[in-house]
């Protein structure tokens, strides 16, 4: 192993280090690659034991010269372990680039890369941001088209993928976003978490408040300051899910992410339903930002004026003279708000009292750990060990520079850590989760090159489960997640074993076969939500005669060489069952293909990621 | 370190949930009849097929708008509490609107402040039903620890007078309603209440049938629900047609699909895979000769108990003969747009469960199938500018041939936000537990006084373990 290693470091410290030529890798561009010989030539060690071999250390958050050997992946299933956990999918090119630069760089150049379009752009290029007899505006089919244009394609699926997990976390959904152009509110909100996936916390919770989106989902968009005459108060709903879902949970918890107790064991709660009656009167006097809104007629009914969509873009304000209506006086709570232990005084502006709130949440003890175990529910674990999470939380609380709420800190901490890395993880039979559908169904379109015939992504929702794929991002049926991050599941192995199984909450004997159903028509192309995008195969049709070399090729790329010798021997059966030669035809090729595609898709061993 | 704990679960409990179907007509060597068994027989099962089905309602019904109160003196309070009408910026509903909703109790029964109610202007079938005796509405029930006076609960003296963890926060309630605990509890009371019916049915695993998400409140400690869809059982294609024209792809399927390497998860992966392969043709056999006159319409809930009415009407097929059934409607957390909104959830609610009714009636089981409502609270009576938030107690209806109806059951609570009966804003403080709730259900379902506490676990700390709003003389 060491002379390969030797090898390896040798040619990595003269190449240039390019981005992989594939759809998968997002691209890298020049100037980030020139930052990457650089880094690599600074931290690279050629020789010497190291546990490079092993592709097991965590890196200094940082990444920067320290001199310490970079950490690589050894094998092939190694590299493709990794990248499944960061992105939504992976390519033998990527393969080949991690094992190349190592876990730490290739995962900067990755947080380094914008998006090459984002929801905006996707619905300006489209055309569904105009008014006309699509009456684009009511509808939020073409947010579904967005989202898996975004999963599907357009590079920087680390992004995006992080994006995915900010979104089951920072909850808002299409489905009850009853305003004009609720496709491009929800657009937004994802142009958000993407744009703050590797930027700080606080700046992300700041922009989540203000969205319109967020504001409309829970209620901060038009909740006025108590009125005396009629006793109405303060809607209390995104002040009690900002704390209880976003920020810091029910109950205190150490930086492991156990509970604390008082002194006879009963759990102590971070907050009272004084505090989120208190913590409501932050979140008042906040509507839409009209300014720049031009209004058209709609096309069926001229007298209706449909506003310009950027006004779901815009953060809400507390200005009322730039409300749709302006008012002459602010509807912010003037009262003293009392909340976690601070008072704000009487009289208090909505922009300082929005600070104070959101730094008191911000510096509560409670965010890391929080935060940092759900993510690694969402990308590594459904059951991270309590050092595991200390470690992230301790990412969250300071990113090596004395930084508070570095997300890239922490989302570096979660992808490198030892825990996640370790091979020990491949035979622990309780660690790990269950892929949830929408990352199956995302994971297929981008392995196999799937573009939208038309350019409008018309995949539609899917959330039905008797004739779908029984979940659809962005569209959570509540705040809550399509699961919770303590859910059990019943009469069950993970109960015996005392582990949580956040995705086995929408696992159910409908579920699972609405899923094999969606797949098998989803795979061969023949399903109606996959009528426009199309999967290519590509790089399986070049090689699709040999059948085990198709077979450890989608092994690879789908499940980082997950899959069991029997798995493995029953699909290579099925595999073999008819002739492919490389002068077959396409459709025989394609056959063969769809059949491997599908049976490791469905298979077990591929659900559970490892 | 896997710990493979199907061998410690007894081996008669996991064939009664997981055995072969016993279908009809066929000898099986795994049937399990009542003689098979020979559990202790606490559980009576004797008076023939009986079935409870939960309406859950997802949110936070708010009770203030769903039975208001109709006489001039409290809908006084009430209208000034919930500000006026929506015209004038309050949620209040206009009396005038309540006219042809009014639920007139038996002369004799005199409510708290001699109050009267209406349901909301859209229940008038649950009205009817009310008036034909068959519906029953329970006031001001809530989870509860032990009984709880305003002084108590303000204490915040937890080991004296417990209370409920976690109160306000929906997933943590709806874990409490349905099962006495928070988030991460694994068995429900409807699912309890399973196992102890479980050696009644001859097909165990159709014993706790879910015909929504995903729900703690049908899981047994033996007794796993099984799950429909509104559709049917979803069959997987492959498993019995070629896969793309290959008969080996379809015979790889079908050994892919229940296979596993003995990781935990893929293992209930796996073997929820299995019950669906397995019982999935059989259920789907038993709908497909299951067909109802009765007219669900559409939407959600109809939907769901439309397909729980077909399974009943298959009941001799799916040979059961005690079952426990779950439907949902979600969109009750009306922090804002109560009005309108929440008057067309109860219309739904309303058209939906009397459809089911109706049903029961056309299969002759009106008598023996009992539908309730809960949800994870009820809500504050008064208002934060068009809705309202999170509370505790709330008003829920039973609705069946054996039900006591016509009349009120619990203690209507004042129209107040500074009573002793509220613990701020017009939040209630429960007068009813979901214990009791519970324990009167499983009365007449047939749970034992002896084996009450493994269903409702706090009932022993309560008065009233029956309510009395089913006949007792069943």
């Amino acid at each position: 192993m060491g002379n390969i290693q030797a090898d390896e470091c040798v040619r990595e410290q003269g190449a240039q280090i390019t981005a992989a030529s594939d759809a998968e890798s997002g691209g890298v561009d020049a100037k980030t690659a020139g930052a990457l010989v650089a880094l690599a030539a600074a931290t690279a060690a050629c020789g010497g034991g190291d546990s490079s071999t092993t592709g097991g250390t965590t890196a200094p958050p940082t990444g920067g010269g320290t001199g310490a050997p970079v950490a690589r992946p050894s094998t092939d299933a190694q590299a493709a372990r990794f990248v499944l956990r960061a992105s939504i999918a992976t390519s033998s090119g990527t393969v080949a680039a991690v094992r190349r630069d190592g876990y730490e760089p290739w995962l900067n150049a990755q947080m380094n890369a914008p998006n090459a379009q984002s929801a905006e752009q996707f619905f300006a290029a489209v055309g569904y941001d105009k008014v006309d007899a699509n009456r684009f505006y009511n509808l939020s089919g073409p947010a579904d088209n967005m989202i898996w244009s975004q999963l599907m394609s357009g590079g920087n699926s680390v992004r995006k993928r992080i994006a995915l997990a900010l979104s089951e976390f920072f909850v808002v959904s299409v489905n009850n976003l009853n305003i004009p152009w609720r496709s491009p509110a929800i657009g937004k909100y994802w142009d958000i978490l993407n744009e703050h996936a590797f930027g700080n916390y606080r700046d992300l919770l700041e922009d989540i408040t203000l969205n319109p989106a967020m504001g409309v989902f829970l209620n901060t968009r038009g909740n006025f300051k108590a009125d005396p005459n009629t006793g109405r108060v303060a809607d209390e709903n995104f002040g009690r899910e900002v704390l209880q879902l976003f920020s810091i949970g029910l109950f205190e918890l150490n930086q492991d992410g156990s509970v604390r107790t008082a002194g006879d064991g009963t759990p102590l709660e971070t907050y009272s339903n004084e505090d989120v009656t208190g913590i409501a009167k932050a979140f008042t006097g906040y509507d839409f930002d009209f300014t720049g809104i031009g209004f058209t007629p709609a096309t069926q009914n001229p007298a209706q004026m449909i506003p310009d969509a950027d006004y779901v873009r815009n953060p809400m304000t507390a200005d009322s003279t730039k409300w749709v209506r302006p008012r002459g006086q602010s509807f912010h709570s003037a009262e003293e708000k009392s909340f976690l232990g601070i008072t704000i005084p009487p009289g208090t502006g909505a922009q300082e009292t929005l600070r104070i709130t959101l730094d008191t949440i911000f510096n509560h003890p409670n965010v890391g750990p929080f935060f940092g175990k759900q993510m690694i529910q969402r990308l590594v674990t459904s059951n991270p060990s309590p050092a595991y999470v200390n470690r992230v939380a301790a990412a969250f609380n300071n990113n090596g520079s004395g930084v508070r709420g570095d997300l890239r800190a922490v989302f570096k901490a979660i992808l490198l850590d030892d825990e996640a890395i370790s091979d020990a993880g491949l035979s622990n039979q309780t660690f790990g989760k269950l892929r949830e559908p929408i990352l199956r169904f995302a994971q297929w379109g981008r392995t196999f090159g799937a573009r939208s015939a038309i350019g409008a992504w018309l995949v539609g929702d899917v959330s039905s489960v008797s004739n779908r794929l029984g979940q659809a991002p962005l569209r959570s049926p509540s705040v809550f997640n399509f699961f919770r991050p303590g859910y059990v599941p019943a009469n069950s192995q993970a109960a015996a074993n005392d582990m949580l199984a956040p995705e086995f909450q929408i696992v159910n004997e409908s579920s699972v076969a609405g899923y094999v159903n969606f797949m098998e028509r989803t795979t061969n192309g023949s399903g109606f939500w996959v009528r426009d995008v199309k999967a290519g195969y590509s790089a399986e049709l070049a090689i699709a005669h040999n059948s085990t070399a198709l077979l450890d090729h989608l092994d690879l790329v789908l499940t980082g060489n997950q899959l069991s010798q029997n798995s493995r021997n029953v699909i290579q059966a099925a595999l073999d069952d008819e002739v492919v030669t490389e002068s077959s035809d396409e459709a025989t090729k394609l056959k063969r293909i769809h059949i491997g595609v599908l049976l490791i898709l469905v298979s077990n061993d591929y659900l559970v990621q490892k | 370190m896997f710990i493979g704990k199907s061998n410690e679960i007894s081996r008669r409990a996991f064939m009664r949930r997981t055995g072969q179907l016993s279908v009809a007509g066929a000898a099986s060597s795994y049937a399990m009849g009542l003689a098979g068994i020979g559990e202790a027989a606490a559980f009576n099962a004797s008076d023939g097929y009986k079935a409870l089905v939960c309406v859950f309602l997802y949110g936070g019904n708010d009770y203030g708008n769903t039975l208001i109160p109709y006489d001039s003196v409290n809908y006084g309070r009430y209208n000034a509490i919930r500000g006026g009408g929506a015209a004038g910026g309050g949620i209040a509903l206009p009396r005038d609107s309540l006219a042809s909703t009014v639920l007139m109790q038996p002369d004799e029964q005199v409510l708290t402040d001699d109050i009267r109610y209406a349901l909301a202007p859209t229940m008038p079938r649950l009205k009817a039903r009310f008036d034909q005796g068959a519906m029953a509405p329970l006031l001001n029930v809530g989870p509860l620890v032990v009984p709880l006076t305003k002084a108590q609960y303000e204490s915040d003296n937890n080991s004296s007078f417990p209370r409920p963890a976690k109160l306000f926060s929906h997933n943590d309630q709806q874990s409490t309603w349905q099962s006495s605990q928070p988030e991460g509890s694994v068995s429900g009371w409807g699912g309890r209440m399973g196992d102890l019916a479980l050696s009644s049915n001859t097909n165990s695993m159709f014993t706790a049938i879910n015909a929504s998400g995903n729900a703690v409140f049908l899981s047994g400690e033996t007794a796993m629900p099984y799950q429909v869809s509104p559709e049917g059982a979803v069959l997987i294609r492959g498993t019995t047609n070629r896969i793309y024209q290959s008969a080996a792809a379809r015979d790889a399927m079908n050994s892919l699909l229940t296979t596993h390497s003995g990781h935990v998860l893929e293992g209930d992966y796996a073997r929820t895979t299995a019950r669906s392969i397995e019982f999935g043709g059989f259920v789907s056999d038993a709908l497909d000769r299951s067909v109802l006159a009765t007219d669900f319409g559409s939407g959600g809930l109809a939907s769901q108990l439309e397909v729980v009415a077909r399974l009943i009407g298959a009941r001799n097929e799916l040979r059961t003969t005690r079952q426990v059934f779950m439907v949902s409607i979600g969109g009750f957390d009306h922090h804002d747009g109560l009005i309108g909104s929440h008057e067309a959830l109860l219309g739904q609610l309303d058209s939906a469960m009397d459809a089911f009714y109706r049903a029961m009636l056309e299969l002759g089981v009106a008598d023996q199938v009992t539908a309730f409502t809960a949800s994870d609270f009820g809500r504050t009576l008064a208002s934060n500018g068009d809705g309202t938030d999170h509370g505790w107690g709330s008003h829920h209806f039973v609705l069946g041939g054996a039900v006591n109806g016509g009349k009120f059951y619990g203690t209507a609570p004042k129209v107040s936000v500074d009573s002793d009966d509220q613990v701020g804003r017009g939040r209630l403080l429960p007068t009813a537990s979901v214990d009791e709730y519970s324990a009167t259900l499983a009365k007449w379902f047939g749970v034992s006084a002896s084996e009450m506490p493994s269903v409702s676990p706090n009932i022993g700390r309560f008065a009233n373990p029956d309510l009395g709003f089913m006949q007792t003389s069943n």
